[in-house]
């Protein structure tokens, strides 16, 4: 691929940061200028941990409030067991819309919505075993795919998503090996004939299945096991030999017990087209939904190609992609129309707008916040089918299934509120911190200046001069520059006044509530 | 499990704050409290925003003591036989004299010395003031938002519908304006052009053929598309009329009137249209040197006033003079004495311009006292203030109950005759027979007053929460015949819905209120 060599303003790095995190700020675009591209990007591949879903909810029966439940057994009774999975749910619902609002700077939480995406897990009755396999992605998402494949194929999550854990040698079911070739790994291409996917067969289906028997899950919603597992049962498994399509050489898969599947999904990393599916895939992600003919022989060839070479290490194909002078081209730049969530992060975390209440109000609040996704079209881990949102992946409408008529005025509704006096979660306020934004910027007391620091932050290319003219009005409320810069500077001479803070806040809320009103907004 | 199994009991922030709790149905107690009456219905209201503070002084000016007015601004002083009377004591810029027409009409009212206690002379926190008609840092809410949100409940839920298919007002530009904003949304629609049916904010969206230029196109289209007043606007604007030929087409506030005339006639059912000029913080030049009824300020007032002159005339000729009335506001006037820059800087009190065919009177107020000596930075005191007459347009307008206007402000009312000049139009109200308990200012933060009416009884409030429990007796007492108003602190309380219960032996009424 060729490497990018053009200039690297603050442009070219908000453009980065926008696609590869959930919102940057000001700074974050500033400090990416400063340490270069290959400084920026390379900080994008630090991974820091974070902490474990806590219980808050009265519906919680065993663990204390504030304590994790992760490996915490369930009551006993039924109506108790209902109420404590229900309750964690709901702890794990607010600790994902958390983790994406508190993310670092950093590639992570992207990747891990990534793959939480591409294998479209919704559910398996345990929150653990939700909790664990949520866990398994992020060990992973910057890792090794390969290996990633095998630990998801016999995760008990997904054991339980896709039925593996019914899948015996006495009745195999085909759900898990099926998906695992359509959409996880060698993509469904033209169907050749009956039966003939060009990049496998019903055969391989039947096949996979079988090398899948034998896996059974225990301890969901146990009141003895503290961990949902997964355990291989050689007396269900089927030890026939099986043979692969001719898509895949007519290989021959002979039994190998527990090891079986890991054996099978090496094979099917060796197929060119698993390599090149997951490299599309990526590249819709990140870059731009239309592959034409050029993209799919100069840039998803030679992802791939980085892909093989690496043994399936996600990170190098990354790397050269976000180096490459294709993903800084000007015509890729706000191809993307945002998801929700990016949608709702862009509004949240370019300010850093985080909820930093007590343990009850933060997770509400962030429940609150998932909600607010959900809405306007996207529950995290709640894709509507096992495929992932239609947007990624449905031609030739793509990104634009995000938006439709009730959608957009969803967008506006959830603009409308956190630019205003947001919501009370027990007392506690939840809104934009416009302050914290504005003082964040280069030059908040020069409304001109304020206006062209937004529009990098929150818009993908400049616009029109008129446009900038017209949203400087609504900051200075049609007044001349001067008495914004007055404002600001009585403001930011007793800032915790509110006969200061309160019109300077009511300004930037006013500029925000346009922004967010503006096409260009929702792309990215 | 199913898909939002996350979401299952979860508690969620709801886009709408619901007014129904546990029980209590307050939207039957609204029904009955705010019920719009017929004839109010379709009253409609223009409000023109002199944007930077108007120098009132050079706008209306007490002829009676002119000599003081040398005294203080004598480089910027309009020369005495050039100011246009309107009574012996009062006059008008040389520039306005379609205004002074309309006085002499009888369809202008000047109401003097303008403002509020404690004035504050930043344009920002002073403009909040005027809009949100609330002296109170905390209020968020504006003034005819609170007064909507009190009238048409649910909003914006349960808008547009059957009975409410146009915006309740309509802001002219690309900036929806402060005064409706309501507890959960704006109530105004901002209207750059009513034969655009497009609803973006800005303009100059176009496909450059780009991946982005064509997303950009995509939800332009989608956001038009929803746009669900769009049509109705460009709709009622092509069906409407305009008939006088008295606009100036380079007068952008005459093509706005123009526009909102338009809209008007052809039946939309807007109350209310607010306008913007921008250009009076005239602190330097704000008179012409060679000719001091010249200048910036001069051109800015004839603009006002020969556009609302034209405007006039149309709604004559259209017959709409009895529906429609107008104010114009700033948000502060400026200091008596003018600066060494031939212009003025930020003061105080001002006077605001009524204008409309139902106006009762030329003129409401007293001049205003000019010192005969220069004192550094004075501007002029208050003697009327604006929350009442914001309260009295309510009333003599949208014929509001004097009960529920109290409970939209935070200061006790005084009532001004207003707009009562066309008093055959208005139907006459059925006299309250028991008034209302009524709490204001609600939405409150701090503290907030219960207003009642008692015998001569003993009566208890108990403080209750929305599901019905009893937090506190925050009163009980001995109580005369007549209105009573108890102050209560609730800084404690957390943000909610919450009922006061008045107990005693002739009655038990619930009255809800908002903790923000």
């Amino acid at each position: 691929m060729t490497p990018y060599t053009g200039p690297w303003t603050s442009a070219e790095a908000a453009h980065l940061l926008r696609r590869c995190t959930f919102g940057a700020s000001y700074l974050d675009i500033q400090n990416a200028v400063g340490v270069g591209m290959l400084g920026a990007v390379n900080q994008l591949f630090f991974t820091g941990s974070v902490d474990q879903p806590l219980a808050y909810d009265a519906g919680e029966q065993i663990v204390p409030l504030g304590q994790t439940w992760v490996s915490a057994v369930y009551p006993t009774n039924t109506t108790a067991n209902q109420q404590t999975e229900g309750a964690r749910m709901k702890s794990l619902g607010a600790w994902l819309a958390k983790n994406l609002n508190q993310e670092s700077l950093s590639l992570t939480e992207k990747m891990l919505f990534f793959w939480q995406n591409h294998f479209g897990v919704t559910t398996s009755g345990d929150a653990r075993a939700m909790y664990q396999y949520l866990s398994l992605l992020r060990q992973h998402s910057l890792g090794n795919i390969k290996q990633m494949v095998k630990d998801v194929t016999i995760d008990p999550c997904m054991l339980l998503f896709l039925n593996g854990n019914t899948n015996t040698v006495f009745s195999p079911n085909e759900n898990y090996g099926r998906e695992l070739l359509e959409l996880y790994t060698v993509g469904k291409g033209a169907q050749l004939a009956a039966g003939d996917y060009s990049t496998f067969t019903e055969q391989d289906v039947a096949a996979a299945a079988k090398i899948f028997t034998g896996y059974v899950v225990q301890g969901v919603r146990s009141d003895t096991q503290a961990q949902v597992t997964s355990q291989f049962m050689p007396v269900l498994h089927d030890t026939s030999s099986k043979i692969l399509s001719y898509h895949f050489a007519n290989q021959t898969i002979s039994s190998a017990g527990a090891l079986e599947y890991a054996n099978y999904i090496d094979v099917v990393f060796n197929q060119t087209d698993t390599a090149l599916y997951i490299c599309r895939k990526l590249y819709r992600y990140f870059v731009n939904c239309d592959i034409t003919v050029w993209v799919e022989q100069n840039i998803i060839a030679d992802m791939a190609q980085t892909f093989v070479a690496n043994n399936f290490e996600i990170a190098p194909v990354l790397m050269e992609l976000f180096t490459s002078a294709h993903f800084y081209d000007i015509s890729v730049r706000g191809a993307i129309i945002r998801s929700p969530l990016e949608t709702l992060c862009a509004m949240l975390n370019t300010s850093n707008t985080t909820a930093n209440f007590d343990l009850q109000s933060t997770y509400q609040t962030y429940l609150s916040m998932y909600g607010l996704a959900d809405q306007m079209g996207q529950g995290y881990a709640a894709p509507p089918s096992v495929a992932g949102w239609t947007a990624y992946y449905q031609a030739p409408a793509f990104y634009r299934l995000w938006i439709n008529s009730t959608y957009i005025k969803k967008r506006f509704d959830v603009a409308n509120l956190l630019t205003s006096n947001g919501f009370n979660v027990n007392g506690n306020n939840f809104k934009i911190k416009v302050l914290d934004l504005l003082n964040g910027l280069s030059a908040p007391a020069s409304a001109p200046q304020v206006v062209n620091d937004l529009c990098l932050v929150f818009f993908p290319k400049d616009i029109p001069a008129a446009d900038q003219l017209a949203i400087k009005n609504i900051l200075t409320g049609g007044l001349p520059d001067f008495e914004w810069t007055l404002q600001y500077n009585e403001y930011l001479a007793d800032p915790t006044n509110p006969v200061f803070y309160n019109p300077v806040e009511l300004r930037m809320q006013a500029v925000l509530n346009i922004m967010f009103k503006m096409p260009q907004f929702h792309v990215c | 499990m199913k898909r939002r199994s996350f979401l299952k009991n979860g508690a969620l922030a709801s886009l709408s704050l619901p007014f129904v709790q546990n029980g209590f149905s307050m939207q039957a107690i609204a029904k009955q409290l705010f019920e719009v009456p017929k004839s109010a219905e379709d009253k409609v209201l223009i409000l023109i925003r002199m944007n930077g503070g108007n120098d009132g002084l050079n706008m209306v000016f007490p002829r009676d003591q002119y000599a003081e007015l040398v005294v203080q601004r004598s480089n910027i002083l309009v020369p005495e036989n050039q100011i246009l009377p309107l009574t012996t004591d009062v006059g008008l810029h040389p520039k306005m004299t379609g205004m002074q027409t309309l006085f002499n009409e009888g369809k202008l009212s000047v109401i003097q010395n303008v403002g509020y206690p404690e004035p504050n002379r930043s344009h920002f926190r002073s403009m909040d003031i005027w809009t949100t008609g609330a002296l109170d840092i905390n209020q968020t809410s504006g003034w005819l938002g609170r007064y909507f949100d009190s009238a048409y409940p649910n909003f914006p839920d349960a808008y547009p519908n059957v009975d409410y298919t146009d915006p309740f007002a309509i802001s002219m530009g690309s900036e929806v304006s402060s005064t409706c904003q309501g507890l959960m949304g704006n109530f105004s629609h901002a209207v750059s052009d009513p034969f655009n049916s497009s609803n973006l904010l800005l303009t100059s969206v176009t496909n450059d053929g780009t991946y982005y230029g064509g997303q950009i196109e995509y939800i332009s289209t989608l956001i038009n598309q929803t746009n669900e007043y769009g049509q109705q606007i460009s709709s009622a604007a092509s069906a409407g009329n305009s008939l006088s030929g008295m606009y100036d087409p380079l007068n952008p506030l005459a093509v706005q009137l123009k526009y909102i005339a338009q809209m008007i006639s052809g039946g939309l059912k807007t109350k209310v249209y607010i306008l913007n000029v921008n250009g009076f913080d005239t602190h330097d030049a704000q008179v012409d040197q060679n000719d001091v009824k010249e200048g910036v300020h001069a051109n800015l007032l004839k603009r006002i006033s020969d556009a609302v002159r034209a405007f006039q005339h149309d709604l004559q000729l259209l017959g709409l003079e009895q529906r429609v009335a107008g104010l114009t506001f700033s948000e502060f006037g400026r200091q008596i004495a003018s600066n060494g820059s031939m212009g003025t800087d930020h003061g105080d009190a001002a006077p605001l311009l009524l204008f409309g065919a139902c106006v009762s009177n030329g003129v409401v107020g007293g001049n205003p006292q000019i010192p005969n000596q220069v004192n550094n930075q004075a501007g002029l005191s208050m003697q009327i203030d604006f929350r009442d007459i914001y309260a009295s347009i309510l009333k003599d307008w949208f014929e509001v109950d004097a009960q529920v206007i109290q409970g939209l402000f935070e200061q006790n009312i005084t009532y001004y005759d207003l707009l009562q000049g066309c008093t055959n139009s208005i139907a006459q109200k059925p006299t309250v027979q028991q008034p209302q308990a009524l709490v204001y200012p609600n939405p409150s933060l701090g503290q907030h007053h219960l207003k009642f009416f008692s015998v001569n009884e003993f009566v208890e409030v108990f403080l209750i929460d929305q599901s019905g429990k009893i937090l506190q007796k925050s009163f009980e007492g001995q109580l005369n015949h007549g209105q009573q108003i108890l102050s209560f602190e609730i800084n404690v309380l957390k943000a909610g819905s919450y009922f006061y219960l008045l107990k005693s032996g002739s009655r038990q009424e619930l009255v809800s209120f908002q903790k923000l």
